[in-house]
């Protein structure tokens, strides 16, 4: 039939398109974190070496051990911190009758569109008068605060999914709220939990403006501004250094996207497309 | 009381008293900043709405408040189109359609700092690839970030390059919701290819690509990474989003004009909000 070929052809070149578009970049910075010069393409000359890596390991004064250490820390921190924060407000909207519900998963909505520039200024001042500036703490609150409607809407329309008679039953039982929460609902939406937690872990993972203006050196300062900071010693920017950082960097979340993609995207369009 | 409206009261402080300490009354804080004239190492005054004078007749301001939004629509736009068309790639089957799902995300997934230092790279004026691909194939030589188009041009493709997956992530959920029997019927009636896709298929996922949009507008009004690192306003100042501007008066530590510039921002985000959940029509009963 004509038009199945017409369809297979869009078919391939709409596969092409998405391969080149997702992927050129990676591989172009995987090829200059691998060589000796990043300019090799109109040097003609490539000089493989991985100098690029064992540097940024092994100098300390590069401290992109520190800052891949702080990322880590802090991210796993806020993801599960928040999803559990979330998890309580979401059992409480999905379960329980009260007034002024609706007021409150709107006002979740609307928080979620907050800009992060229109608290950084206030933020800044505050950790700066508590003595914050420059610990882990000073990242960890207001990230789980904006990722907490991430987590809340996700949580949501996972619970919203299971029968009532369920935890019900478990109140007939004798299991006070809290229990039925944490041992039966949450058990049964695992996969739910685990992809919200993931969405949340990349969410500050890859926060860049609070990291830029609340931290000032390596004991807070994380990978996004690490790398946005790097400077050479004479002005160039050591983009060897550069791209093998934002490769090593990108090992968690890209591990965490090809193996979980189904939960991603199912944690992203419950959060989204729900409404 | 009610022994469930307190045992919700409980579940649900938590989440309040973050969202109450953290989001606004940092807000109300800003607000109350901008309300003065607070400027490192010059004693502090009350200005009232001062602030907000000088806002409009700062030609700089106004500057980046057009950049920002003639940014954020041609971002938003290429987001739509190329994601559409990921989207519909992604709902077919084919062999290693899983893969493919997975390698759509990893522009999204990795920290926006790190894709757009990417960028940077790419487009270098003497040895990027992007000047390298185009003097192979037409000769020509683009000054990407030092020209105010060429700057443009660059941070509208790699902000898209980043936030095209979630667009594609969203429309392939509207897509997959789409009742196959509408596709037979409208076979039978005759229709073509293109003819489904826009009678058919647009139809049923509006509301999902209405979405899609304020939620990338919004997003989109907000930008700041990306331009931070590549091109850091410039040339000139051309490309300072209001984030941008806004942090640059933050850091020379004049943080009443900053706040001012970013209780502006928050005002739009807010109202597209506002207006984006009156139209919803949301109800309690889809809960």
């Amino acid at each position: 039939m004509k038009e199945e070929r017409i369809k297979r052809i869009l078919l391939t070149l709409g596969i092409i398109f998405v391969i080149i578009f997702c992927l050129l970049p990676f591989v172009w910075m995987v090829a200059v974190s691998l060589s000796k010069t990043p300019d090799f393409l109109v040097r003609g000359d490539y000089g493989f070496t991985i100098k690029n890596y064992l540097d940024i390991l092994r100098l300390e004064n590069l401290h992109f051990l520190d800052y891949l250490r702080n990322s880590l820390l802090v991210s796993g921190i806020v993801a599960v911190s928040s999803a559990t924060i979330g998890a309580l407000a979401a059992y409480a909207v999905s379960r329980l009758s009260f007034p002024g519900k609706i007021v409150i998963v709107l006002s979740v909505l609307a928080l979620s569109m907050f800009p992060q520039i229109s608290v950084v200024g206030y933020l800044y001042k505050f950790m700066s008068n508590i003595g914050w500036i420059n610990t882990y703490n000073t990242l960890i609150f207001p990230y789980i605060a904006f990722s907490l409607p991430l987590a809340f809407w996700i949580l949501l329309s996972y619970f919203s999914q299971i029968p009532r008679e369920i935890d019900e039953a478990a109140l007939v039982d004798g299991a006070n709220r809290a229990q039925t929460l944490f041992r039966v609902i949450l058990p049964i939406t695992l996969p739910g939990f685990l992809s919200a937690i993931l969405l949340l872990f990349m969410f500050s993972f890859n926060e860049f403006l609070f990291a830029l203006m609340l931290t000032t050196d390596f004991r807070a300062r994380t990978v996004p501004v690490g790398i946005a900071l790097f400077q050479g010693l004479h002005g160039e920017l050591p983009w060897g250094y550069i791209m093998a950082a934002s490769a090593i960097s990108s090992v968690p979340v890209i591990l965490i996207a090809l193996f979980f993609q189904r939960r991603i995207v199912q944690g992203l369009t419950r959060g989204a497309v729900k409404q | 009381m009610n022994r469930e409206i307190r045992e919700a009261f409980f579940f649900i402080l938590p989440l309040g008293i973050f969202v109450l300490l953290l989001m606004l009354l940092p807000v109300i804080g800003s607000f109350w900043i901008s309300l003065w004239q607070d400027v490192s190492f010059l004693p502090r005054k009350f200005a009232g709405l001062g602030n907000y004078f000088r806002l409009l007749k700062d030609f700089q301001f106004w500057q980046s408040a057009g950049f920002t939004l003639i940014f954020s629509f041609a971002s938003v736009t290429l987001e739509m189109v190329a994601g559409t068309i990921i989207a519909l790639v992604l709902n077919e089957s084919f062999r290693f359609r899983g893969i493919m799902r997975g390698i759509t995300l990893l522009p999204w997934a990795i920290p926006s700092v790190i894709g757009a230092r990417i960028w940077q790279l790419i487009y270098r004026y003497d040895y990027g690839l992007a000047n390298y691909v185009l003097r192979g194939t037409s000769g020509l030589s683009v000054n990407w970030l030092g020209s105010s188009g060429g700057a443009f041009l660059s941070l509208i493709l790699a902000d898209s390059w980043r936030t095209t997956p979630f667009v594609a992530i969203i429309l392939l959920a509207g897509l997959q919701s789409v009742p196959q029997g509408l596709y037979e019927q409208a076979k039978i009636d005759g229709a073509n290819l293109f003819q489904r896709f826009f009678k058919v298929t647009l139809p049923v996922i509006k509301p999902v690509v209405i979405v899609a949009l304020i939620f990338r507008t919004i997003d989109a009004l907000r930008v700041f990474d990306v331009i931070y690192v590549i091109t850091g306003g410039g040339p000139g100042g051309f490309t300072t989003s209001i984030s941008l501007y806004s942090y640059k008066y933050f850091l020379l530590g004049d943080f009443s004009y900053g706040s001012t510039v970013s209780i502006f921002l928050f005002i739009i985000a807010f109202t597209i909000t506002i207006l984006y959940i009156r139209a919803g029509r949301f109800r309690e009963a889809a809960l």
